[in-house]
């Protein structure tokens, strides 16, 4: 099956399968802005005015984020403050819910992805997705991580993108010699670094991560940790997280949503643990509040 | 603060969940011995055990019986041999199933022709192209190809039919089978011998060599037992050889598990040696209904030559086609209506109202569908334009089985949405997540996620329509019938029907001893085509783990 010898390099496939119909280029709007400390980069995923209703509830109001690329941007609030929602409106999870509505403008690499001629499903080819709970498919390690690779035609070379993947998420010495058995018999955290290995297999451009470690025990939490450190040199992160340590310890830039579906401030990390500039922000950091 | 008490913790009374705990045992009881009853008493009229004597009673006990529970004591703490002896005897049972199945469904209900029609258009490239997708499993195509290779694979064989038909006539009934059944069999044998056994490649060649020789040394055999045709040894030699061979070589390549084979030298040995005593000592021996003459003969006026025959085959032709249409139908309508139909809105209304019809379809009296069946396949005549419809015939094949597969649709439909709604949210999330769309995540993940619960509800039901005798009645169905039916367009008779038909004759023999044989003849086609059904569950479910 996966041939040892395969190590090498695999090229970055060039993207063909465009997204759009016309050519979106480079959605450069923070080319210069003065956003204190972190390297300036480009904005890859950008809201202006979203807001999002459940039914007849607003779970997010005027939301206006600018995402940089290769970076992690951790977003953080109390439980039902919309943070999984907006992370759910950016590769479009949110249209599997019937009675979900966006309004307003959310851009991936300068394309509202909410446009007409916007396929979803091309969309989710180029934004990767981890879930809170690991959620590994019943097949053997092996497949799982084939599965998108087996859905986007993208089957040359499998064996070796596969171990490339595996060997990215720091999974490949644990289950080399397994990787024809379920997936169902890893532990938890394996199971979790595998399901960013079946992401980061399809080699999208964003990753987003809606509590990746909740659901794990602190040594556990810390090699995903780890991970999506490495993963920001490749790819733009975008996590979310109930833990505030951990979005201290891992993102660049950290958005903090609080009740009601508000985004209270937006800035780097340093600079909103160390000197927030909302007062509530504040409070809810030093747990004041929430 | 509350208040402490003075000693101990207290107790807290658990009488009414002990009540309620016997209780419920009490009613699991109350089904468990019906159905004991109920076995024991067809059983023992349709064996005819009252007419046996003491002494047969004896021997058999000395020489099967207490040897038997001997071995059951003596393996009862050693996991080893009791699954060595499992699996000896489940391999045997299911090949002897396979080989009833393969002899009623190949070599009488189809026949030569058609089989290798429909061999070499459907079956053989479908396994071709399943072999190809394991070996190769970045080929994508594979799943697709067999799903085109199904649908146009029976196109193209009915086309050819006639053409194919005659080549094969050429070849004979015998060499026919001898190609489709023996030749892959050797190849699926050496497949074995070398993927489980880790047999080298001459032995794995050998293995296969030494079938083919089998089966053709077999022929002058077999040649001179009247009642076994050339195609069916072929059949019975890859059916059951095969999983017998498979469980005996596992079994013997495993010390600890030898003593297993105690099991059936104890079974053929006592039985043998109990023939031999009670034939030297003369004892009255069981009269027994159910017998080879009864399986093979058609229903007469005389109880003692009444059988079962053209029953058997049509029930077996029934359960077929139905299992055919119910799967297609029942799956596509739950699929639909899970993972496709909208849920809010006005079309949601729409939904839910076809959801609660095919509900409450499922509590239809069976009689009521034989009447829609009169209605709709033989009691009709409309004309749209050039085209006119009169039915498809009363009592024939198709109208049976076509009026069977309403009678069971709901019930299918109901069970397969259950087996798909028990598929995590999360896995379909996870293949979205991935970028698949929404025909590869049913692919991919809904269906091979539900296919065991899917596989039950359809057993279950299929159960309750090899059962039926009320539709058949309504649709016309002849209860006297001398050979099987031959075509889709022939007219048939099934084993309920049949069996209801006795119970009313005047003879008391009929009444007792020939309906008795026939209801446990009924149990044991069902019991057996569940057995293998649900072990091909088994093995899916081991699959997806």
């Amino acid at each position: 099956m996966t041939t040892e010898d395969m190590a090498t390099e695999t090229e970055a496939d060039d993207d063909t399968d465009s997204l759009v119909t016309s050519d979106p280029g480079k959605g450069g709007l923070s080319e210069n802005d003065d956003r204190g400390t972190v390297m300036a980069a480009d904005t890859i995923v950008e809201s202006r005015d979203l807001d999002v209703f459940y039914g007849e509830t607003q779970a997010l109001q005027n939301i206006d984020l600018a995402i940089p690329e290769n970076q992690v941007t951790a977003m953080i609030g109390p439980s039902g403050c919309g943070k999984s929602t907006f992370l759910r409106c950016i590769n479009r999870m949110n249209d599997l819910i019937d009675i979900c509505r966006v309004d307003g403008e959310l851009t991936f690499n300068g394309k509202n992805v909410y446009d007409e001629d916007v396929d979803p499903v091309a969309l989710r080819r180029r934004i990767g997705m981890v879930f809170q709970h690991p959620n590994p498919f019943p097949k053997s390690i092996y497949d799982n991580v084939a599965y998108g690779l087996r859905t986007q035609d993208k089957t040359e070379n499998m064996d070796a993108v596969i171990e490339e993947s595996l060997k990215k998420a720091a999974l490949w010495d644990e289950v080399k010699d397994q990787l024809d058995k379920s997936a169902l018999n890893l532990s938890g955290g394996q199971q979790q670094r595998l399901c960013i290995a079946r992401a980061i297999a399809v080699d999208p451009e964003v990753i987003l991560m809606d509590e990746p470690a909740s659901a794990l025990d602190p040594i556990a939490t810390s090699k995903i940790e780890d991970l999506i450190e490495e993963l920001a040199e490749e790819y733009t992160v975008v996590i979310v997280t109930h833990n505030m340590q951990q979005a201290a310890r891992i993102s660049d830039k950290t958005a903090v949503f609080l009740t009601g579906g508000e985004l209270v401030e937006f800035d780097d990390t340093d600079k909103i643990f160390e000197n927030p500039e909302s007062q509530r922000v504040e409070d809810y950091i030093t747990g004041k509040f929430g | 603060m509350a208040t402490r008490s003075e000693s101990g913790f207290g107790e807290v009374s658990r009488l009414r969940g002990i009540v309620f705990k016997y209780l419920t045992f009490g009613a699991s009881l109350v089904g468990i011995l019906a159905l004991g009853v109920l076995l024991a008493y067809v059983f023992w009229d349709a064996l005819g055990l009252e007419s046996a004597g003491t002494a047969w009673y004896l021997t058999y006990t000395v020489t099967l019986l207490a040897p038997l529970l001997g071995f059951l004591a003596y393996a009862r703490d050693k996991p080893e041999v009791t699954a060595g002896a499992i699996e000896l005897v489940g391999f045997t049972l299911a090949g002897g199933t396979l080989s009833f199945a393969a002899i009623i469904v190949l070599i009488v209900i189809a026949g030569p022709g058609v089989w290798v029609t429909y061999f070499l258009t459907v079956v053989a490239p479908v396994i071709g192209l399943f072999l190809y997708g394991q070996y190769e499993r970045e080929a994508t195509w594979v799943g697709l190809a067999m799903l085109g290779t199904l649908v146009v694979g029976p196109i193209v064989g009915t086309l050819g039919l006639g053409a194919i038909s005659t080549v094969a006539a050429l070849l004979g009934a015998p060499g026919v089978y001898f190609l489709s059944l023996v030749v892959p069999g050797a190849g699926l044998a050496a497949f074995l011998a070398a993927d489980r056994f880790d047999a080298s490649r001459r032995v794995a060649l050998g293995v296969a060599v030494g079938l083919l020789v089998l089966a053709i040394v077999g022929v002058p055999v077999v040649d001179t037992v009247p009642i076994v045709a050339r195609s069916v040894w072929f059949a019975v030699l890859v059916m059951l050889g095969l999983p017998v061979g498979f469980a005996v070589t596992n079994t013997a390549r495993q010390p600890a598990r030898r003593a297993a084979f105690a099991l059936p030298a104890i079974a053929i040995g006592g039985f043998l040696v109990g023939e031999f005593v009670v034939g030297a000592i003369g004892a009255t021996q069981p009269s027994p209904w159910l017998d080879w003459q009864f399986l093979t003969s058609p229903t007469s006026s005389l109880p003692a030559d009444a059988g079962l025959y053209p029953a058997v085959i049509g029930s077996v032709f029934l359960i077929i086609l139905v299992s055919i249409f119910t799967f297609v139908f029942g799956v596509g309508t739950a699929v639909y209506l899970e993972e496709y139909a909208p849920s809010s809105g006005l079309l949601g209304t729409v939904t839910r109202l076809i959801n609660v019809n095919i509900s409450n379809l499922a509590g239809v009296p069976s009689v009521v569908y034989g009447l829609l069946g009169l209605g709709i396949f033989v009691n009709i005549n409309i004309q749209f334009g050039p085209v006119v419809y009169a039915g498809i015939g009363a009592g024939t094949v198709l109208t049976a089985a076509m009026t069977l597969s309403l009678l069971i649709l709901p019930i299918v439909v109901i069970s397969a949405q259950e087996a798909v709604r028990s598929v995590p949210d999360s896995l379909r999330q996870a293949s979205y997540g991935m970028g698949a769309t929404r025909w590869q995540t049913i692919r991919n993940v809904v269906l091979p996620r539900s296919l065991p619960g899917i596989l039950t509800g359809t057993i279950l039901a299929l159960g309750r329509a090899i059962g039926e005798t009320a539709p058949l009645i309504m649709i016309g169905a002849v209860a006297t019938k001398y050979n099987p039916p031959s075509g889709l367009f022939d007219t048939l008779t099934a084993m309920p029907l049949q069996i209801y038909t006795w119970a009313f004759l005047p003879s008391e023999e009929f009444r007792y001893g020939v309906v008795a044989a026939g209801v446990v003849t009924l149990l044991i086609v069902l019991l057996s085509m569940n057995s293998v059904a649900i072990l091909v569950r088994n093995k899916y479910q081991q699959e997806t783990y």
